[in-house]
């Protein structure tokens, strides 16, 4: 091991409390969420856009994001001869190690990231062992470290991962709790907010699910933060509106990256593919042609004065028009005819027989779908109002196989640990790349051999099957069959 | 307060336009208001879909009503209710109950056949015996926690209908005003109000003198210099009803739209919107509310005006009570320090050092003296009342003074 060789990077803060108080020496503080330096001429020292003078408090002012590069610069210029005053993070001394040992490929990834200089993103299929690598990167730098995650099953899962692999109870922030620790977990929303105070108390980030930082609002969790070294994690970079290229300047350029088609057969089973559609009852279908119908003749009505008039025009009208609304919720509720159709449930009788004694995961398109399916066959959800607790004794009799089935809405959708589901039917979603593969990575932990199977009921006819051709479109979806039940 | 997702704003020629129900066009909205609460004060024990589709009905057939809006009366009729939350989690432990006996005849099918032998019906039917209560009973309650399906408890309500259009106009500003990225007001009077909520509302200020006794105070957040952020717009919602409370203002927020474009909120106490706030108080004690009375509003050449002055030194504000001007121009500040307690006092005079460069005059009550302290000429200790005569011969001091 190389734990003691000095292959992280210090970054030697310099503190000179003993040089007696000169107060006209150059000082950097950290001001909610950024630095402040004063008593100096930044033209002489930075590239002049780095800095930005701030007239209200008569300082000098840059986001905390350039914290290592503003110290290193001062240090080279100034020698001691300036004061550091943003508190620095305590050394975290980990009470009892207890982590399996890398395989290969996350070995590789660690030593990609250290030779990136601590700094960067490391992109690993699902189930191939992000968490393993972050948390051999926490055991080996002892830095004070924040972990932020997608969502707070997430965040609970990393507490969780923590004690149990380095034997510390860290902190929690958000969820309504706000407990700050040297080690703390906690969501990108919770970062968003809270950075601006807890932000220069960490000199190791962790952004699992990375691809949710770069939003508008989200990035600043990474900018307002002084931590010198940022590890990205993610099996899905990319994102539709192309700010996956932030992520350089937020994270670090991309360390290691490992093809999905790597793990295929490896690290994750071997899986199908299979699609069954179910048509809708007469009732349903009644009511759904009624709505269609009405929402048709609404736009030809419209279309006669302007021949343009699109969905897009009807929504902005639906405030000022109840026809318009009417035709908005006959959309709705087309909607939520295909997400809630009875023959979900029967087809979902069917799996449940072929498959009696596997466990088996369901993924419902909306929480009403989720408990409709929990109400019939009392089968216990996971959704996002679910308390604590009863997570966890749900999580648990899961895996135990207690409980045969568990159902979810899009709150499983990444990351959460599900261990050793081999099916998994989705009965409703959004059509979206990175969803579909997310949700394949849930099922395909290895178990032994045994084939891992993803149904996918989709309703014959509608919107529900240009979605389900929409996820095909993902690699992860190449060997789809069909198979009427 | 309301959400970004209940904002209704209208971005035209560079200027946004927040929702606003008004007396003439929506004259209407206050019986669609007295509906609404009627439907939850009578509504105890009811789900919130329940009363959440009620309220969607009531407007069917408004032709002006967008469902942001009906939404947001939904949102801010809920903020003063109270629902059946659940804390001890029965719900919670009913499923686990549950969903752990059925585990083992799972699955639960319709038709029994010689492999599947639990059908649905029997099996529910045994678990709500062993459970103890009717099926349907169980059913009600297994997903009673859910936050749609949780009962009114109670409702506080608004006092009348217009109060409730009033709090839902207030309500649409803040929303807008999540897109804010800078604040500028402009104010005349009640400066006082105006920054201590500003600093309560964690916004940095910076003070522009643009008249006699106007000021340009400009509000934003630490980044705001380094980028445009949409950051600190939840400060700047939640420091609106303490502006709307004042008198004498301008207001004009630079917003981002939904489109990445700027737009900006033009805004003024002639708006007449209608605070959560109370107006601030005329006068911060007893003391100086006599001093004003006694002294009138001139007296021997010299002008006094209350609160007219801001004293500005990085984020340091400084507004002291009274302004004394004479009729050749000379200025003096005037500053009343009651009895108050030693932390305060410190502090009060650390501000006074820091802007020493004024001519500033000070009534000290007696009290509030440290022990066996020399106070100097420019102060003016009181018992009860700050008598005018000592105040008009330290005011001609100075005057005399200052001049060659």
């Amino acid at each position: 091991m190389w734990r003691g060789r000095r292959r992280f990077p210090i970054i030697r803060l310099m503190r000179c409390s003993g040089t007696g108080s000169t107060g006209t020496a150059p000082r950097l503080r950290f001001d909610r969420g950024t630095l402040l330096l004063d008593g100096v001429q930044v033209r002489d020292l930075f590239t002049p856009d780095l800095w930005t003078w701030d007239g209200r408090v008569g300082a000098w002012r840059c986001d905390a994001i350039h914290y290592a590069a503003v110290c290193d610069a001062l240090a080279e210029r100034l020698g001691a001869a300036w004061r550091d005053e943003v508190p620095e993070p305590p050394p975290v001394h980990w009470p009892k190690v207890d982590l399996p040992h890398l395989r290969p490929e996350q070995e590789e990834a660690l030593a990609a990231w250290r030779d990136a200089g601590c700094r960067g993103q490391v992109i690993m299929p699902t189930g191939t062992g992000k968490t393993e690598v972050a948390l051999a990167v926490m055991t080996q730098t002892g830095a004070a470290t924040l972990v932020v995650a997608p969502i707070r099953d997430l965040m609970y899962q990393w507490h969780r991962r923590i004690l149990k692999g380095l034997g510390y109870d860290a902190g929690i922030v958000g969820d309504t709790l706000y407990n700050l620790q040297p080690v703390t977990v906690t969501t990108y929303d919770s970062a968003y907010i809270h950075m601006d105070r807890i932000g220069a108390r960490f000199r190791l980030v962790v952004f699992d699910e990375e691809h949710h930082l770069p939003g508008e609002c989200r990035r600043e969790a990474a900018l307002m933060c002084t931590a010198p070294m940022r590890l990205g994690l993610t099996a899905t970079p990319e994102r539709s509106d192309g700010r996956h290229v932030d992520l350089d300047h937020l994270v670090g350029p991309v360390a290691y990256e490992m093809p999905l088609a790597r793990a295929r057969g490896r690290t994750l089973a071997n899986y199908d593919v299979v699609r069954v559609p179910v048509a809708l009852t007469p009732q349903e279908q009644a009511t759904y042609d009624a709505c269609s119908r009405q929402i048709r003749h609404f736009i030809t009505d419209r279309r006669r004065e302007r021949p343009r008039y699109s969905w897009k025009d009807l929504c902005a009208e639906s405030g000022a028009d109840p026809a318009a609304r009417r035709a908005q919720k006959a959309y709705y509720l087309k909607k939520s005819i295909e997400d809630r159709a009875a023959e979900k449930l029967r087809v979902l009788e069917d799996l449940f027989r072929l498959h009696a004694g596997q466990l088996t995961i369901v993924f419902a398109g909306s929480n009403m779908m989720a408990m409709e399916v929990s109400r019939r066959f009392l089968v216990p959800t996971i959704l996002s109002h679910t308390p604590k607790r009863e997570r966890l004794a749900v999580l648990d009799g899961f895996a135990e196989g207690r409980l045969p089935v568990l159902v979810a809405n899009r709150v499983l959708d990444e990351g959460v640990d599900v261990p050793e589901a081999k099916v998994a039917v989705v009965i409703g979603g959004q059509a979206s790349t990175r969803q579909a593969k997310q949700r394949l990575g849930r099922i395909l932990r290895r178990t032994g051999t045994a084939r891992a199977v993803l149904y996918e009921v989709v309703c014959e006819d509608t919107k529900d099957v240009q979605r389900s051709r929409s996820r095909r479109r993902s690699d992860a979806y190449a060997r789809t069959r069909h198979r009427r039940l | 307060m309301l959400t970004r997702e209940h904002a209704i704003v209208d971005y035209r020629d560079g200027r946004a336009f927040p929702d606003r129900l008004d007396r003439t066009r929506h004259a209407h909205y206050v019986g669609y208001a007295e509906r609404m609460l009627a439907i939850y004060r009578s509504g105890i024990g009811r789900e919130r879909r329940a009363l959440h589709r009620d309220v969607e009905t009531l407007f069917a057939e408004e032709p002006d009503c967008p469902l942001r809006r009906i939404r947001a009366f939904a949102k801010l009729l809920d903020d003063v209710s109270t629902y059946a939350a659940d804390p001890k989690g029965e719900a919670s432990r009913l499923r686990l109950r549950v969903f752990d006996a059925a585990a083992r005849f799972h699955p639960l099918v319709r038709q029994k056949d010689r492999l599947f032998e639990h059908a649905e019906a029997e099996t529910k039917a045994a678990i709500a015996a062993d459970v103890g209560l009717e099926w349907d009973e169980i059913d009600a309650r297994l997903y009673a926690d859910v936050m749609t399906f949780q009962r009114l408890e109670s409702f506080q309500g608004y006092p009348d209908a217009v109060a409730l259009l009033s709090r839902y106009n207030v309500a649409q500003l803040q929303a807008c005003l999540y897109a804010a990225e800078r604040v500028t007001v402009r104010a005349t009077q009640d400066f006082k109000t105006i920054l201590r909520y500003a600093k309560l509302a964690r916004l940095l200020h910076e003070v522009r003198r643009v008249g006699p006794s106007e000021y340009a105070i400009e509000f934003s957040g630490p980044a705001s210099v380094l980028r445009q952020t949409r950051r600190y717009g939840v400060n700047l919602a939640r420091f609106l009803p303490a502006l709307l409370a004042c008198r004498g203002w301008k207001m004009t927020a630079i917003l981002r739209t939904p489109w990445k474009r700027r737009a900006v909120l033009d805004l003024s106490d002639q708006d007449r919107y209608t605070s959560t706030l109370p107006p601030p108080e005329a006068f911060d004690s007893g003391v100086e509310e006599k001093f004003a009375a006694t002294f009138g509003p001139e007296r021997d050449g010299w002008r006094l005006d209350r609160e007219a002055e801001v004293l500005a030194d990085g984020q340091t504000a400084f507004v002291p009570d009274f302004v004394f001007r004479h009729e050749d121009g000379t200025m003096v500040l005037f500053e009343i320090v009651g009895f108050w307690t030693p932390e305060y006092l410190a502090k009060k005079r650390e501000t006074l050092r820091r802007f020493r460069g004024h001519h500033i005059l000070l009534a000290v009550s007696e009290r509030s003296l440290r022990e066996g302290a020399e106070p100097g000429a420019s102060v003016i200790v009181y018992k009860t009342a700050i008598k005018v005569a000592p105040v008009l011969a330290a005011l001609e001091a100075i005057r005399t003074s200052l001049s060659p």
